[in-house]
């Protein structure tokens, strides 16, 4: 029986860990959801349980009351980084990646009664990943320890208690996922620096095609696809660059693009705003043109919020539309909204 | 080496539902749905939900696990905190569960509880103290100290024990939440209860002295 006690104070142990980089963070109507300590003095949380641009408050794990403020948001992949007005936070340390089946515990303090948390073990890790909000999560955990209310933004631990990733039910079309630790750091670093992640649209609307086998050879890799541009948007980045429609988008910025999350990918960062060398294949043969992707324009949050369905893998023959206001797909009964 | 280690671990968790499982009852207190109880103390006395035992009922029956059954009076209740207590109406030696003292769990905590979901007897569900909370009543306690628990609990697991790693019951399971919060109510408030109501614990009569004709 004692294997079985000490698995329980493990547990609990695990719990008393991650309780002290677990925060409340009041930044919505409804009740408060949770954050986690990023450096002494910024939280990041989930972006859809901060709906004010002003003062959030933020209760830290010995009580301590204290504001922040918002010091970036990426709606794309729902992470927001609040900066703490005063007092310090004690930094979660990340823990090696999630492994399917491996114990993991959800943590979440909406509440001035103390943490909470749940057990269950990682039933999934798959990716990538579209968040429906524009952004494309590289990898996502799925869990089965029960999200409790308020649990948005707050930890996923192993059981040593490090961080595995950021809870989130603002993603998946109501289900509740968790965002890898290191992905989200690595968010959260761009946040603090740049105070938001750049997404780029090119405003064309494509489709995944073989790639004729002359062009294949001529290419001198492997690639086998491409994306048909089958339309484009006015006065786009892509049409001010002379692309047109039949042309088939091979290469962004020097990387082989085989699919449209390849693309999607690439439009991240900074390319946005510079001129950036883009390999098509026009009557076939290859020829480079450049193009300056344009910052894309979050869509207003009444209109985000339908959009945060999950989307899965696109099937053959639909294709989608890198446009002004974020990536959407259509199909053959026009576009999906 | 793994594998060792979970069938060790396996093997830990049947031995404390085992040590708890003999407490186990099935209380049939109202005309719809049994719930469980718990053997609270070898004279007999059972703890249970009240709304396990319907308030036109001063008597419910008790099935324990070995399949005896009694009648069972009931000795008190507190509307309040859910809690009631009955004493089997029989005398005998009862297979009393031990109680663990719910003041010092912790969040994170492996926990299980035992009852009869959906009829279904003995059915075990494993889980972790989720949050150390308060209810709000309109009582005169106005507030007392709760257990929430991920285990999974249904109708039948009321009057249930909460057990934790060592098998001792630290709660009371009593109500579920949208469908996946599960709410025990701790042992401490049994055990002040129990002892409010001035109950002597039953004294062990000494036992006559035969003089054996040899």
């Amino acid at each position: 029986m004692s294997i079985f006690k000490d698995l329980s104070n493990a547990m609990a142990d695990a719990v008393e860990t991650a309780a002290g980089y677990t925060v409340l963070v009041n930044g919505r109507q409804r009740f408060p959801a949770s954050g986690i300590a990023f450096d002494k003095d910024h939280i990041l949380t989930a972006d859809h349980v901060v709906e004010t641009d002003e003062e959030v408050g933020i209760t830290l794990p010995d009580g301590t009351e204290t504001s922040a403020t918002v010091a970036g948001r990426d709606p794309g992949s729902d992470l927001a980084l609040l900066k703490l007005a005063k007092g310090k936070a004690s930094p979660a340390e990340t823990g090696a990646p999630a492994r399917v089946g491996q114990l993991v515990l959800a943590l979440g303090r909406p509440s001035s009664e103390g943490i909470q948390a749940s057990l269950g073990v990682v039933s999934a890790i798959h990716g990538p990943a579209h968040t429906g909000r524009g952004g494309l999560l590289e990898q996502v955990i799925r869990t089965d320890a029960i999200p409790y209310p308020g649990f948005s933004g707050g930890p996923l631990v192993d059981a040593e208690g490090k961080l595995v990733g950021l809870n989130t039910s603002g993603l998946g079309g109501g289900q509740s996922i968790a965002i890898p630790a290191g992905l989200a750091w690595r968010i959260a670093a761009e946040l603090k620096e740049h105070g938001g992640v750049k997404r780029g649209y090119l405003g064309i609307r494509s489709q995944l095609v073989d790639l004729p086998n002359a062009a294949r050879k001529s290419l001198g890799r492997a690639q086998e696809r491409g994306l048909l541009v089958m339309g484009l948007e006015d006065d786009s980045p892509a049409e001010a660059a002379g692309l047109t429609i039949g042309d088939i988008l091979i290469g962004f910025n020097g990387q082989p693009v085989e699919d449209h999350d390849a693309l999607l990918a690439a439009l991240t960062g900074e390319v946005v705003g510079k001129p950036t060398p883009v390999e098509i294949l026009r009557g076939g043969k290859p020829e480079t043109v450049t193009v300056t992707a344009a910052e894309r324009v979050e869509a207003p949050r009444r209109e985000r919020r339908r959009r945060m369905m999950w989307r899965g893998p696109m099937p053959r023959g639909f294709g989608r539309h890198f446009g002004r206001r974020g990536p959407r797909h259509f199909g053959p009964e026009g576009d999906d909204e | 080496m793994m594998s060792n280690l979970n069938g060790t671990l396996s093997a830990a968790l049947a031995a404390a539902v085992d040590a708890v499982r003999p407490s186990l009852a099935v209380v049939e207190g109202r005309r719809m749905g049994a719930g469980a109880g718990v053997m609270w103390r070898a004279d007999g006395l059972v703890l249970t939900n009240n709304h396990v035992v319907s308030s036109r009922r001063d008597h419910a029956r008790v099935t324990l696990a070995d399949d005896r059954q009694f009648r069972a009076r009931v000795l008190g209740r507190d509307p309040e905190v859910d809690l009631a207590v009955l004493q089997i109406e029989a005398e005998g030696e009862f297979p009393a569960a031990s109680i663990g003292e719910s003041a010092r769990l912790r969040v994170g905590e492996l926990v299980f509880a035992i009852g009869h979901p959906w009829g279904l007897r003995d059915t075990v569900t494993g889980g972790i103290v989720s949050h150390l909370t308060t209810a709000h009543t309109d009582g005169p306690r106005r507030a007392f100290p709760v257990i929430r628990t991920d285990a999974r609990l249904a109708p039948g697991n009321s009057g249930g024990p909460l057990v934790n790693a060592a098998g001792e019951v630290v709660g009371l399971n009593a109500m579920i939440f949208g469908g996946d919060q599960g709410i025990a109510i701790p042992s401490d408030l049994a055990v002040e209860f129990i002892a409010g109501l001035g109950l002597a614990q039953a004294e062990k009569e000494a036992a006559p002295v035969h003089a054996e004709w040899l």
